[in-house]
């Protein structure tokens, strides 16, 4: 499987394209693109990168454990929580931050 | 030091406003990425794991207390209340907004910072000897140069698109502090027959992955011809670097290649074509500015005996401070001292903001105001007054600074590895972290002595593995982290690049790995004296191959 993450212009902070064309904090929320879902993927990239809005966007893969969405390379995961030395919370986006496709 | 005049001042606020412009045309969509990018990296900012990242330049690594205390505002308003030093004597702020950006800029150019050339194909912060200008062994101060190379280098027309960056670094005595032999241009002070000083210049040194020792490529250059010597050696590196593949873009790859006799020919050439013109460095304008660079009003001081072997008993924590961080002064009745930002078990190279206001204080008081920041991540109050060393350190521990483990093991150098950069494949400041909790004892590190460990969490090098007596470089591998222990490197005058013993180690495997090495040296060394670097180089690898990895 895989899901859609980049970065959001204005704080830079981690975001996932969830299934409602919304770019989110929430990695758990992300949508997931399929084999199948190649075309819907790519045409989610193009309307992406019509926004200007999101930066470095990575198709990346991930597994569903236990029901939840892991990214399988260990960069990814460091990016869905934040620092691990120093601990530190991840960016989050401002109030005006959010960005739709 | 040095201080802008008018046209310094001009030149920043003009590009801050310029960039200002561009960020807000960027923020409502009139630039897209692909156009801001190269605007962004030419003003320092970096896009990284979890957001932007800010690289402000240090000038040889000179602050004064102003511009510390700045730095402290803008990471207590902007960011998260910390900053960190970098290898390139560089700070770093990892959590801006792109929207704040602007005004940091304006912060900074209040003081005369900027963050202009810290990133991109260009003449990158010129780097020299965190003592200079304090140090006893030195022939020259170096910052004049180095300030008259920053002026040239700036937005110089023809460098501004390099085929990749160019770093130069100078040393103004024999010991080299600055790692000179590791830089595309390194310039070391030397005296000719007649007694008069000019620079040793070295060329294609550098890091990354294909190392490479500089060659000497001019004995002897004059102050007055070394910015054309320097012009024509950028100008031939600009004219032949290869720009089709950017692993082999940098000027040691150009050196390797073709040749030291090939590239000096056509240094030289240029070098006659140029000599002499516009380039040429008057001495009034070396005076003028070595003017910025002049002592202190330092004052004649008493003789003061600190009994440093009662203090090794008494306090032995103020002992060892005395022991490993301090530098003799060319000035009698001074040292510099070492402020060491390698806190047990904290990573290196970070200090709070707290803590930024108290060095500031520190140097204000007790420094003639000046700072510095050094390669291998600590700062450095250049010019103290023995009679003020007990309270300079009892400062420290107001602070938190008082790690008196300069030059020891725990005094390690570190990239920021995969927890925030974009390149990285593996994490660096745990292992970093391990490692100095592991020899977190004070006796332990005074028996082991001088060590340098340097960690990298790619093979870019940032964290200068290849120079560590023990370097350690993270890779990727089947989705996880290992990492390759290399042993032997060394960044002074007796350059050397580490070698690896054999395969590389789990994270939780390193620490345990690094101690064998340890006691391999310990047990074979001659005497308590002799370095693990000069243990090695008699020993070879065979006793720490085995260490690592047995008989088998």
């Amino acid at each position: 499987m895989e899901i859609l993450t980049g970065n959001e212009l204005a704080s830079g902070a981690t975001v996932y394209l969830d299934a409602n064309g919304n770019w989110g904090e929430d990695l758990q929320a992300a949508r997931l693109f399929g084999p199948e879902d190649k075309a819907a993927r790519d045409d989610a990239l193009a309307r992406t990168k019509a926004t200007l809005r999101i930066l470095s966007v990575e198709i990346e893969k991930v597994s569903v454990v236990g029901g939840r969405i892991v990214p399988e390379r260990l960069r990814e995961r460091i990016r869905a929580t934040g620092s691990t030395a120093p601990v530190f919370d991840r960016q989050h986006l401002g109030e005006n931050d959010h960005v739709s496709i | 030091m040095y201080r802008y005049d008018e046209f310094d001042a001009g030149f920043v606020k003009a590009r801050a406003d310029q960039f200002r412009d561009q960020v807000n045309r960027r923020l409502r969509g009139e630039l897209n990425e692909d156009q801001f990018r190269p605007l962004r990296l030419m003003n320092g900012l970096y896009l990284q794991l979890h957001a932007y990242m800010f690289r402000i330049a240090v000038p040889y690594g000179t602050l004064n207390s102003r511009q510390m205390r700045k730095l402290a505002y803008i990471a207590r308003t902007y960011d998260r209340g910390y900053g960190h030093f970098t290898t390139r004597t560089n700070i770093q702020f990892n959590w801006p907004k792109l929207v704040d950006v602007p005004d940091i800029i304006d912060h900074l150019n209040s003081v005369e910072m900027h963050s202009i050339q810290t990133s991109g194909n260009c003449i990158r912060n010129v780097t020299v000897d965190q003592f200079a200008g304090a140090a006893a062994d030195e022939i020259i101060d170096p910052r004049p140069v180095a300030e008259i190379i920053r002026q040239w280098s700036s937005l110089h027309p023809e460098f501004s698109y390099l085929p990749r960056k160019f770093k130069i670094a100078l040393i103004g005595a024999p010991s080299d502090r600055a790692a000179i032999k590791f830089h595309d241009i390194g310039l070391k002070a030397v005296t000719n027959g007649a007694g008069e000083i000019g620079w040793e210049v070295w060329v294609g040194g550098g890091l990354g992955r294909t190392p490479m020792i500089a060659k000497l490529i001019n004995s002897y250059v004059p102050h007055r011809d070394l910015l054309a010597y320097l012009e024509s050696i950028l100008r031939v590196y600009n004219r032949y670097g290869r720009r089709d593949n950017k692993f082999k873009a940098r000027i040691k790859i150009l050196v390797h290649e073709e040749g030291l006799e090939t590239i000096k020919g056509q240094v030289e050439a240029e070098f006659a074509a140029i000599r002499g013109g516009v380039l040429t460095l008057p001495q009034e304008e070396l005076d003028r500015i070595a003017a910025y660079f002049a002592d202190p009003p330092f004052r004649e001081q008493p003789i003061t005996t600190i009994d440093v072997a009662k203090a090794r008993i008494l306090e032995p924590a103020y002992g060892r401070f005395l022991d490993n961080n301090l530098n003799a002064h060319r000035v009698p009745g001074y040292v510099s001292v070492t402020i060491s930002l390698k806190p047990i078990g904290k990573p290196p190279g970070d200090i709070s903001t707290s803590q930024m206001e108290a060095v500031a204080d520190l140097a204000e008081r007790y420094s003639f105001d000046e700072l510095r920041a050094t390669h291998e991540q600590n700062l450095v109050l250049p010019h103290v007054a023995i009679a003020d060393l007990r309270a300079v350190y009892d400062g420290l521990v107001a602070a938190g600074l008082e790690s008196g483990n300069a030059g020891e093991i725990t005094d390690i150098i570190c990239c920021p590895g995969l927890d925030f950069c974009a390149l990285a494949n593996a994490r660096s400041i745990p292992i970093a972290e391990e490692l100095s909790r592991k020899f977190a004892a004070p006796e332990r590190q005074k028996e082991i002595g001088e060590l340098k460990i340097k960690i990298s969490g790619c093979i870019n090098a940032c964290g200068h593995h290849h120079v560590g007596h023990i370097g350690i470089l993270g890779v990727e591998k089947k989705g996880g982290e290992l990492y390759q222990i290399t042993v032997g490197g060394d960044g002074t005058e007796n350059a050397a690049i580490g070698k690896i013993l054999g395969p590389g180690f789990e994270a939780e495997q390193v620490p345990d790995a690094v101690e064998r090495l340890i006691d391999a040296y310990i047990a074979r060394r001659e005497t308590a004296d002799e370095p693990f670097i000069a243990a090695f180089r008699r020993l070879g690898e065979a006793p720490f191959k085995e260490a690592l990895y047995g008989n088998g």
